[in-house]
C-alpha cells in the first residue's frame, strides 16, 4: 500500500517533468513503470483474508466481520483510491495527454494512464462507504466527466478516427462505459452524466453505438478492425444494463432508454440491411455454412435481439414491415440478381426475428419473452403475431411448386431454423400453472396490471393457441418439413436441419403430439416412411435416424401404450419385413451386393437405429419386438456383409443402441433371447475377421481400415459394457431367474480378445473401453473367472499384464485395480479355504499365475519408471497379492538383499521391507484401514529403496 | 495377355462390371463411387454451395480401389453419382505357378486360373511364404468394373 502511495508521489514528481518532453525520455518512461505499478495494485485480489476492497468484476463483497484494523486500512485505501484530489490529480494529468493530441494517445504511458482510468471505474464494494452509494456515484462522476473527452461528441470521435487518429482512446472510452454499466442501475447510469449535462449517458452511449455501426459499414473491408472491437464492448454494456448477472435486479429502462434503444435498433437493421445486399452475391461460402453455430454472430444477435425486446412494438413492426417488404420483392422476381439480394436480406431478417422472437430452448422450455408478453393488442395486430404470420406466409409459399424455384435452399435453411426455435416458444403452448408472477422480475411485473399482460397472452394464445390458429400453423410446418425432405433434393444442410431442429421442436411436446397425429400430412410423412418411398431414401443417414426418431416419438402423443405400440409397429414392421424378405432370397449372395441393396439395408439399419435411440417407455415393447422379429436377419447380414465393413458397422450401431434402450425393460426371458443372440453376433463378427490380413494398395485405404475395425470393435465393447449394465438394474430380482449377465460377458470378451490386437489398442479411446469393461467385470464378477475356460483365463491375464506396461496412466489405473481385485478374491477365498481361482491359477508351467504378478509388480514399481500418481492403486494391488503368496514376497526380499554384498546396504534393504510390513495385521479381510496403512508404507518404502536400489 | 482380356470381357457381360446410380448426396466417406471410369473408396466428401443461395454441390475425393491412385470430382449433390458394384469372393488357394497365376478353388469345385499374384509386395510375400509353408490359405478376391485382383488373405490353420 505505501508503494502505492510512494508510487503515486514519486509519479507526481516526475509526471510534470514527463509532460515537457517530447513523449520518448526517461521520466516518462519512470512514470509509466509507476503508474503500472498501482494498476497492478488495483488488479490484486482483495477479497483475500481481509476482504476489504472489493475491486472490478470482484464487485459486491459482503461485509465480512471487519476488525479494526481492516476499516482502518480501509480508510487509508479509500483515501488513496477514491478521494477526490487523488482522482481528478490523475484525470488531470491524462487531460494534459489528451491535449497534446494523436501523437501522444498510442505511448506507453498514456495507454496505461487510461488503463488505471478504466480500473478506477470499477472499484466497487465497502471501499465505498455506506453511504446509499452517494461517495461512489461522485467518484463515477468525476471520472465520466474525463472520459467523456474520449468519446463525446461521437460523431466527432467517430470521423476523427476514420480519418486516421488512434482509436485507443475511444476503445478504452468504450471499456469505461462498460465498467460504469456494470455498476450502475439502468437509471442510475442514465443520471450520472445528466448531473453536468443536458442528455443521459445512455443517448450518448445510443448515439455512439450507432456511430460505431455506421463506421462499420465504411471501413468494412478490414479485419480485424476497431469498429468490430468497439460494438462487441457497447453491445456487452447493453447488455449488462438490460439483463443484469442477477435477474431479480432487472429494473426496465428509464424514458430515455427506450428511444436511445430503438436507435440502435434501427440503425443496426439498417446496417445490416445494406450488409446482406452488398454480401448476397459473394462466392466464398465458407464461412457461410457454419453461419448459424458462430458464435460471435450469435452473441451479436443475441444482443441485438435484447436491445429489439425493450422496444418490441417499434422493433417488432419493424421487422414485420421489411419482412413483408423482401418477401414481395422476391415474388415479383424481378431478375436474378435482384432476386438473391433480397433473399439475403430476408435470410437474415429471419434470422434476427427468430432471436428476437424466442430464446434458444437447449435443455430447458422457453417462455415467451416478458416484454413481449406485455404489449397488449388484438390479436390481429399484436406485433408478434404479425411477424409471425409475416414468415408463416413465407413458409406457406415456399410449399408452391414453382415459387419454389425462386427461392434457395439457403433462405429454407432460415425458414426451417426459425420455426425450430418459434415452435417451442409460441405454437400451442402449454400454460398448465404458469402465471406472470412466476417470473423472475415479478414484482415489476404486478405494476403493470395483470390483465396487461394476459392481454399480449390472449392475442398469442388465439393466433397459435390449441382452439386458435395453432393446428393450422402446424399443419403448414409439418408440410415445410415434408417438402423440405422430399422436394430439396440433396440439400443435406436443410435436410439436417428439418430433423434435428424442426421436427424434434413439434414431438417434444405431448400436446402438440396430439394433435400432430390426428393430422392428415404427419400420417402422409409416416406411410411415406414406413413403405421405404425411394423418396425418404434418398436422405443422409444422419437425417434418417433423426426422421425415425421424431416420428417414433411422436407416438407419446396417443392415449394409451398398446396404441403407442401399434403406431411405432406399423410404422417400423414393414421395414423389418423387408429385410426379412431379403435374407431370405434364394439369390442372395449376388442380390445382396448390390449397391442398391446395400443402400437400402443401410438406410432401415439407419432407421432402426432412429427409433430405438428414441425408445421411450410407452413403445419399448414395440421397438423390442420389432428388434426381435430382426434378429435372424441379422445374423444372416452379418455374414453375407462380412466384407462390407459399412453395413457391419450400422448393424453393428444399432445393435449396441437397441440393446441399451431395452436393456432395462426386459424380463428374464426376453434378457435371455437377447443375450444369445448378442453371443452369436459376437461370433459371426469374430469368424470372419480373426487372422484375416488385409493388405491394400494404398496407404491411406489401409488406415481406414483400421479405422473401420477400431470402431466395429468399440461397437463390440459398447455392446458388452451394455449388457454388464443388466445387472445394475436387476439387483432386486433373484439371481436365478436372471441369465448370468457376467458369463455372457466373459464369454463376449473371449470373443471378441483376440481381435483386438496391440496395434489397435494404441487407439486410447478403444484401450481405456476395453480395460474399463475388463476392470468392471474383474472387479464384480471374480468368481466367474474361476470358471471360464483357461485359454479365456489367459488371453485375460495377458491383457493384464500388456495393460500394466502401457503408456496411458489411466489404463494402468484400471489395469491394476483390475489385479486387485483378483487378488482380493483369491485371498479371501483362501482364507476361506475354497478354490479360489482353483486350477486356472496353475499356468502352464505349473507357476501360480498371481505370483508371476506379484513378481512383475514388484519389478515394476522397484525398476521401472511410473508416474506417482500410480502408487496408490499399485498399493492396493500388491497387498492382497503379497498376503496370497508371502513365501514369494518373503523369497522375493531374500534375493534384493542377497544383491547386495556389504552389510549397510544389506541392512538397508530389509530395512525398508520391514517398514512396508509395519503396521499392517493379517486378517480374513482386507478393509480400508489396512488399505490406507499400506498405501502409506509403500510411499515410504519406495522412497528408502527405489533411488536406492537403481543407483547399486 | 489377349486372352486374359478377352475374359475380363466376358465378366463385363456377365452383370459383374454393373453400376448403379446413387444421388450423391447420399454417397458417405468410405462407400464406392465412379470416378473417371475408375471404381473408387471414397475417402473425403465435402459440400459446399454455388454462391450463397445456390445449390449444395459435393466434393468427393476417392482412391482408385485396384491402383490406389487418387482422383477427385465435383458433383451436384441432387445429381447422381454412378456406383459400382463391389464384391469380394473368397478362394481356397490352391496353386502358385511359375509365371506368377494362382490356381483359386471356386465354391462348386471348379478352378479359377486367370488371377494373378498381387502387385502388394507384403501380400505376395505373405501369400508365396504361407503357401510354400503348406498353410491353409484363403484369398479374398475384389472385383469391381470387371477388374479383378487379390485383396485379403486368411491363414485358416495348418494344413
Amino acid at each position: 500500500m505505501s508503494c502505492f502511495f510512494g508510487g503515486g508521489l514519486f509519479t507526481i514528481m516526475v509526471a510534470s517533468k514527463a509532460l515537457e518532453g517530447q513523449g520518448e525520455n526517461q521520466e516518462s518512461a519512470i512514470c509509466t513503470v509507476a503508474i503500472r505499478l498501482m494498476t497492478q495494485i488495483l488488479n490484486w485480489e482483495f477479497r483475500g483474508k481481509l476482504a476489504v476492497l472489493g475491486k472490478s468484476r470482484a464487485s459486491t463483497l459482503s461485509s465480512s466481520p471487519a476488525s479494526r484494523k481492516s476499516s482502518e486500512q480501509l480508510q487509508l485505501w479509500h483515501d488513496l483510491l477514491v478521494s477526490p484530489a487523488k482522482v481528478t490529480w490523475i484525470l488531470n494529468f491524462y487531460e494534459h495527454i489528451h491535449q497534446k493530441g494523436n501523437a501522444w494517445l498510442d505511448l506507453p504511458l498514456s495507454v496505461v494512464v487510461r488503463q488505471l482510468i478504466v480500473l478506477m471505474c470499477s472499484l466497487n464494494g465497502s471501499i465505498f462507504p455506506t453511504d446509499g452509494a452517494g461517495t461512489q456515484e461522485q467518484h463515477l462522476q468525476r471520472l465520466l466527466n474525463c472520459i467523456i473527452s474520449w468519446i463525446d461528441p461521437p460523431e466527432y470521435v467517430i470521423s476523427a478516427v476514420l480519418a486516421g487518429t488512434s482509436e485507443s482512446e475511444m476503445l478504452d472510452g468504450c471499456r469505461a462505459l462498460l465498467a460504469i454499466a456494470t455498476l450502475c442501475s439502468p437509471s442510475s447510469f442514465d443520471q450520472l452524466l445528466l448531473s453536468f449535462r443536458q442528455t443521459g449517458t445512455l443517448s450518448l452511449l445510443s448515439s455512439l453505438t450507432c456511430g460505431i455501426i455506421k463506421a462499420s459499414c465504411v471501413r468494412e473491408s478490414e479485419e480485424p478492425s476497431w469498429t468490430y472491437e468497439a460494438l462487441e464492448v457497447l453491445l456487452e454494456t447493453w447488455t449488462v444494463i438490460l439483463q443484469p448477472a442477477d435477474l431479480s435486479q432487472k429494473v426496465p429502462l428509464p424514458p430515455s432508454g427506450i428511444e436511445a434503444a430503438s436507435a440502435v435498433f434501427q440503425t443496426f437493421v439498417e446496417f445490416e440491411m445494406k450488409l446482406s445486399e452488398s454480401s448476397a452475391l459473394d462466392e466464398d461460402d465458407a464461412d457461410d455454412m457454419a453461419a448459424f453455430s458462430d458464435e460471435a454472430r450469435e452473441d451479436r444477435l443475441s444482443a441485438v435481439a435484447l436491445i429489439a425486446r425493450t422496444v418490441p412494438s417499434v422493433s417488432l413492426s419493424l421487422l414485420t414491415m421489411l419482412v413483408s417488404k423482401c418477401f414481395s420483392e422476391i415474388r415479383q422476381s424481378l431478375g436474378s440478381e435482384t432476386t438473391t439480394r433480397c433473399l439475403e436480406q430476408l435470410h437474415w431478417l429471419t434470422i434476427l426475428s427468430g432471436h428476437v422472437l424466442a430464446d434458444p430452448g437447449e435443455g430447458e422450455t422457453p417462455t415467451v419473452p416478458e416484454s413481449i408478453l406485455a404489449v397488449s393488442a388484438e390479436p390481429a395486430t399484436h406485433p408478434a403475431v404479425s411477424l409471425s404470420f409475416a414468415l408463416i406466409d413465407v413458409a406457406q409459399q415456399s410449399l408452391d411448386a414453382t415459387f419454389r424455384t425462386t427461392l434457395s435452399p439457403r433462405m429454407m435453411e432460415a425458414i426451417v431454423w426459425f420455426f425450430g426455435r418459434w415452435v417451442e416458444t409460441y405454437l400451442m403452448p402449454d400454460h398448465a400453472g404458469r402465471g406472470p408472477s412466476s417470473t423472475p422480475s415479478g414484482h415489476e411485473g404486478q405494476e403493470v396490471s395483470v390483465g396487461v399482460l394476459f392481454d399480449g397472452r390472449n392475442a398469442l394464445n388465439a393466433a397459435f393457441g390449441k382452439d386458435g390458429g395453432g393446428p393450422a400453423v402446424l399443419e403448414i410446418l409439418v408440410r415445410v418439413a415434408l417438402t423440405s425432405l422430399t422436394a430439396w433434393r440433396g440439400e443435406q444442410v436443410l435436410q439436417e436441419y428439418v430433423s434435428s431442429r424442426l421436427l424434434p421442436a413439434l414431438v417434444r411436446r405431448r400436446n402438440v403430439c396430439v394433435q400432430l397425429l390426428s393430422m392428415g400430412s404427419w400420417q402422409e410423412l409416416a406411410t411415406v416412411f414406413a413403405r421405404q418411398d425411394q423418396m425418404l431414401l434418398s436422405l443422409s443417414d444422419s437425417v434418417q435416424r433423426a426422421l425415425s426418431g421424431c416420428l417414433c416419438r411422436s407416438a407419446q402423443g396417443l392415449a394409451n401404450a398398446d396404441a403407442a405400440n401399434q403406431y411405432v409397429k406399423d410404422l417400423l414392421m414393414p421395414m423389418a419385413a423387408s429385410l426379412a424378405e431379403f435374407s431370405g432370397r434364394k439369390d442372395l449372395a449376388t442380390f445382396s451386393q448390390q449397391p442398391n441393396v446395400i443402400h437400402q439395408v443401410s438406410c432401415v439399419l439407419e432407421r432402426l437405429r432412429g427409433a430405438a435411440r428414441e425408445t421411450i417407455p410407452r413403445t419399448q415393447k414395440a421397438i423390442f419386438e420389432v428388434g426381435v422379429s430382426i434378429m435372424k436377419p441379422l445374423l444372416v447380414f452379418m455374414e453375407i456383409y462380412k466384407n462390407q465393413p459399412s453395413v457391419v458397422y450400422l448393424l453393428l450401431k444399432y445393435v449396441v443402441v437397441w440393446v441399451d434402450a431395452e436393456v432395462v425393460f426386459l424380463e428374464p426371458k426376453d434378457t435371455t433371447t437377447v443375450f444369445n443372440f448378442c453371443v452369436q453376433l459376437l461370433s459371426v463378427y469374430s469368424a470372419h475377421n480373426i487372422g484375416k490380413v488385409s493388405v491394400s494398395t494404398s496407404r491411406s485405404l489401409q488406415n481406414e481400415a483400421q479405422t473401420e475395425k477400431y470402431k466395429d470393435l468399440r461397437a463390440l465393447l459398447q455392446l458388452l459394457t451394455n449388457l454388464s449394465s443388466k445387472d445394475l438394474f436387476d439387483f432386486a430380482l433373484h439371481a436365478d431367474e436372471n441369465p448370468d449377465v457376467a458369463q455372457v460377458v466373459y464369454l463376449g470378451l473371449n470373443i471378441i480378445t483376440p481381435l483386438i490386437s496391440a496395434d489397435l489398442l494404441k487407439y486410447p479411446k478403444l484401450c481405456r473401453q476395453y480395460f474399463t469393461l475388463l476392470m468392471h467385470m474383474l472387479e464384480v464378477y471374480p468368481e466367474k473367472v474361476a470358471k471360464i475356460s483357461p485359454e479365456g483365463f489367459s488371453q485375460i491375464l495377458g491383457t493384464l499384464e500388456f495393460g500394466l506396461r502401457q503408456q496411458d496412466v489411466e489404463v494402468v489405473n484400471m489395469t491394476l485395480s483390475a489385479l486387485g481385485a483378483l487378488g482380493v478374491f483369491q485371498y479371501q477365498a483362501l482364507c476361506k479355504g475354497d478354490d479360489g481361482l482353483g486350477t486356472q491359477s496353475r499356468t502352464s508351467g505349473g507357476d501360480d499365475v498371481l505370483s508371476h504378478f506379484l513378481k512383475l509388480l514388484m519389478h515394476f514399481l522397484l525398476f521401472e519408471d511410473y508416474s506417482n500418481d500410480l502408487v496408490e492403486p499399485a498399493a492396493d494391488a500388491l497387498l492382497p497379492l503379497i498376503l496370497c503368496n508371502t513365501a514369494l514376497f518373503e523369497k522375493l526380499k531374500q534375493e534384493l538383499v542377497q544383491r547386495h554384498q556389504d552389510v549397510v546396504s544389506q541392512e538397508r534393504v530389509s530395512t525398508a521391507f520391514h517398514s512396508l510390513s509395519k503396521g499392517i495385521e493379517i486378517t480374513s479381510t482386507i478393509d480400508r484401514s489396512i488399505r490406507r496403512k499400506f498405501r502409506s508404507n509403500l510411499f515410504v518404502f519406495l522412497n528408502d529403496l527405489r533411488g536406492f536400489l537403481r543407483t547399486r | 495377355m489377349s486372352d486374359e482380356e478377352h475374359h475380363f470381357d466376358n465378366k463385363a457381360d456377365a452383370g459383374a462390371s454393373k453400376t448403379y446410380p446413387q444421388q450423391a448426396g447420399t454417397i458417405r466417406k468410405n462407400a464406392y463411387i465412379v470416378i473417371k471410369q475408375r471404381p473408387c473408396k471414397v475417402v473425403e466428401v465435402s459440400t459446399s454451395k454455388t454462391g450463397k443461395h445456390g445449390h449444395a454441390k459435393c466434393h468427393f475425393v476417392g482412391i482408385d480401389i485396384f491402383t490406389g491412385k487418387k482422383l477427385e470430382d465435383i458433383v451436384p449433390s441432387s445429381h447422381n453419382c454412378d456406383v459400382p458394384e463391389v464384391t469380394r469372393t473368397d478362394y481356397q488357394l490352391i496353386d502358385i505357378s511359375e509365371d506368377g497365376f494362382v490356381s483359386l478353388l471356386t465354391e462348386n469345385g471348379d478352378t479359377k486360373d486367370d488371377l494373378r499374384l498381387p502387385t502388394d509386395d507384403q501380400l505376395n510375400a505373405q501369400i508365396s511364404s504361407g503357401f510354400h509353408d503348406g498353410k491353409d490359405l484363403v484369398v479374398t478376391v475384389m472385383s469391381a468394373l470387371g477388374e479383378e485382383q487379390i485383396c485379403a488373405l486368411k491363414d485358416i490353420g495348418p494344413k
